[in-house]
């Protein structure tokens, strides 16, 4: 598993003493609270009303089993024993005292594991597809170039100070687990003709109040050129982008005020000089020598005469939790973290030292962490399944739920959000509820629902089969539905429902949608395939007839 | 902020007092100004690329970092240095301690900055990592990873 060297160790070291500087000086009345502000935010240090919440960065969502023992380590000593998987596989501590930032960073660092960027109108932690390298079909595994792009935007003179945040992901797969179309920037590798890596380059997208889907700046952008090419894009959106309106910030407003082809003309423009900059070229060998270090760490196995268990309720998780590898012998394992009532990403110290001793034990230390908030087993073996499976369900770990309608994704809404309109992990739990059925559960089969407690919508719910969005009328909660969002296969922004559903109503409202799929769908049909074919109309009627 | 301050002129590096004009009045008549040998003050929201065919006949540019999130001014600073080879000095004012290190690395020669700080090492702040991961305009003798 590729594991940062001595130098990548002490430039963290040397961030943390840079910021640890700042605070004394900011904590000393030297550093005012607007410059503060800008400098803790990109070391992923937010402010809230009662303690301070730190984002570490989870790099294209992966953990060795030592770092996750580290951040169980961080939750136990620093904060009140958890923290929390996010929705771009960092993750998260709520109770954190200012004083204590530099210690806890420091810890950190041997670990390998920092919080540089993970906020702040900056370039952020990438995202990646978490089975990146494991499945069958894949263009490239994404890991290396993740990897070589996240180093070239650590700290870019340049591009620290842009108009809004600068989310990009990064995409080797057929199908896009990456959702790349509503990031900034995203990244989707490809081959020409000829049969050369490249990247096609999508610019634009986001979710919030104006949820947009990014558009096609360059169909192939030549692997040893992307670094310029991400360089013009940038340098466009830091000279162009609005900076006088705070709700215009994100990039997909200039990209709108501009128009797709414009934008990507100006980027083209620029591009054109600095293309043929040996300086700026991808570093092929290092390139080459990121492959050996990301290189799978199992081998093809045979288990000719391997039987496996039979177990119902083993083979309920195993049908909804277990993918196929494309190392023969080999197994993907989703864990859900999901608990009822507890804010879905939730984990305790505890279950992080678990699942990294079970990574070591079963998934040669590696671990991986998901868009869905889930943690994702990478390398393990067929006929150690069931023996994972034992292990997970001794500490609660082996919940049914990944692939069902009730592994929602939620924001923590107004019980920790400040800037909350309505509660959502409430409302998660009430549908969790509702349908507390297995058997129904594996007959709906996989369907998103996301909940976000207002605008900013964390948790993405424009991209899920069923979205709610919590908002305020009269001082009550109300929730508007989107449908049929995706980004799997396409992306497409979930379309509006009709008036939003008050929050006493809203799990039979959700109940109705399901209903209606299911009455309407032909064999294995998704809910996004019977939308498409039947169109909102029988939705409607259902919820407000 | 009381302390930001709008220079009318600034010494170059031959402790030679040149006068500063602003982007519109260079635009406006950057043929007679050439003559008198000055210097341009840049806001963040001036657009550079026009004064790159007349870069050779102006003396300095000083380049304004007073809003600490305005980015702007680095992809100035970067263009006049590195694309286009403006010789003069490219002055940072207004400039602000925890930026140097942005600042210097995207081609600014010298700075003023805005406050004054007791008790640090201002070489500390303007260099304050052995490494770097990126190719800049100035890479200010760190070690390079990429
Ligand atoms: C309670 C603390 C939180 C606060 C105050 C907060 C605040 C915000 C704000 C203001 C935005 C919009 C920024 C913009 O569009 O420029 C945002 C976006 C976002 N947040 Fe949070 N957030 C919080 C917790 C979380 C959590 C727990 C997650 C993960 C589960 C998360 C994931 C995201 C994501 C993915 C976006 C980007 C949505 C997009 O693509 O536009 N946030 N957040
Ligand atoms: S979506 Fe809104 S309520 Fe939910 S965490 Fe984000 S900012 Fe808070």
């Amino acid at each position: 598993m590729y594991q940062y060297n001595a130098e990548d160790k002490q430039f963290l070291v040397e961030r943390v003493d840079q910021f640890e500087k700042q605070l004394r000086r900011h904590l000393s009345g030297e550093l005012d609270e607007a410059k503060f502000r800008s400098l803790r935010l990109r070391n992923g240090l937010y402010m809230e009303l009662h303690a301070h919440m730190l984002r570490i960065a989870i790099p294209y969502g992966i953990l060795s089993s030592a770092q996750l023992r580290a951040l169980a380590d961080v939750a136990d000593k620093y904060d009140r024993g958890f923290g929390h998987f996010t929705t771009r596989q960092n993750i998260q501590f709520n109770w954190i005292q200012l004083p204590e930032i530099a210690n806890l960073l420091r810890d950190l660092t041997a670990a390998g594991l920092h919080a540089i960027q993970t906020s702040g109108k900056a370039t952020r932690n990438i995202t990646a597809d978490p089975l990146s390298g494991l499945t069958e079909g894949e263009i490239e595994d994404a890991r290396p170039y993740c990897e070589l792009i996240r180093r070239w935007f650590n700290l870019h003179p340049e591009f620290s100070w842009l108009p809004g945040k600068f989310k990009i992901a990064i995409n080797g797969a057929k199908l896009d687990e990456t959702a790349l179309r509503i990031h900034d920037l995203g990244l989707r590798l490809v081959r020409n003709e000829k049969g050369e890596l490249g990247f096609s380059v999508f610019v634009g997208g986001g979710l919030g109040a104006a949820a947009m889907v990014a558009a096609e700046t360059a169909s192939f952008v030549p692997v040893a050129d992307i670094l310029s090419y991400l360089e013009s894009s940038l340098r466009i959106y830091n000279l162009k982008g609005r900076r006088d309106h705070q709700k215009k910030l994100r990039i997909k407003f200039l990209v709108r005020e501009l128009g797709a082809a414009e934008f990507s003309r100006l980027v083209d423009e620029d591009w054109q000089q600095t293309k043929d900059d040996p300086e700026l070229k991808l570093n092929l060998n290092e390139l080459e020598s990121l492959k050996k270090d990301f290189a799978l760490p199992i081998e093809p196995i045979s288990l000719d005469g391997f039987k496996e268990t039979v177990d119902f309720n083993y083979s309920i998780w195993k049908k909804n939790n277990v993918r196929s590898h494309k190392v023969s012998g080999h197994s993907i394992v989703n864990i859900s973290l999901t608990k009822l009532g507890a804010p879905p990403g939730d984990a305790t110290s505890e279950q992080m030292r678990i699942l990294a001793k079970l990574a070591d034990q079963f998934s040669s230390g590696e671990i991986r962490t998901t868009k869905r908030q889930t943690i994702v087993f990478p390398f393990v073996r067929k006929d150690q399944i069931f023996n994972l499976w034992k292990s997970l369900e001794q500490y609660g770990l082996a919940s049914p739920h990944q692939g069902t309608l009730a592994q929602i994704v939620s924001c923590p809404g107004r019980d920790y959000c400040d800037l909350a309109k309505a509660v959502s992990i409430p409302i998660a739990t009430r549908v969790q509820e509702r349908f507390n059925d297995m058997n129904k559960l594996l007959d709906i089969g996989d369907l998103n629902i996301n909940i976000s407690g207002c605008e900013n919508s964390c948790a993405h719910h424009h991209i899920a089969d069923i979205g709610l969005l919590g908002m305020q009328k009269n001082g009550e909660e109300y929730y508007q539905i989107t449908l049929a969002g995706e980004t799997l296969n396409e992306t497409n922004i979930g379309k509006k429902l009709g008036p939003s559903v008050s929050g006493e109503t809203i799990v039979d409202a959700v109940e109705d949608i399901v209903n209606v799929y299911i009455a309407n769908r032909q064999q294995e049909e998704k809910f996004t395939d019977v939308f498409k074919r039947i169109g909102i109309t029988p939705f409607k009627e259902k919820v407000y007839g | 902020m009381d302390d930001i301050k709008n220079p009318t002129s600034l010494i170059n590096k031959d402790y030679e007092t040149i006068n500063l004009v602003t982007f519109e009045e260079w635009i406006e008549d950057n043929g007679e100004l050439s003559r008198l040998g000055v210097g341009i003050i840049l806001e963040p929201s001036d657009d550079v690329s026009l004064i790159k065919d007349s870069l050779d006949s102006i003396e300095l540019i000083a380049l304004d970092f007073r809003n600490f999130d305005d980015g702007r001014s680095y992809s100035q600073a970067y263009l006049l240095s590195k694309r286009w080879h403006f010789r003069g000095e490219i002055i940072g004012i207004n400039a602000h301690l925890d930026q140097l290190q942005f600042m210097i690395r995207s081609g600014i020669t010298r700075y003023q900055l805005l406050e004054s700080y007791s008790g640090f090492n201002e070489e500390d702040y303007a260099n304050g990592f052995s490494i770097c991961y990126q190719a800049a305009a100035n890479n200010h003798g760190l070690n390079l990873k990429y």
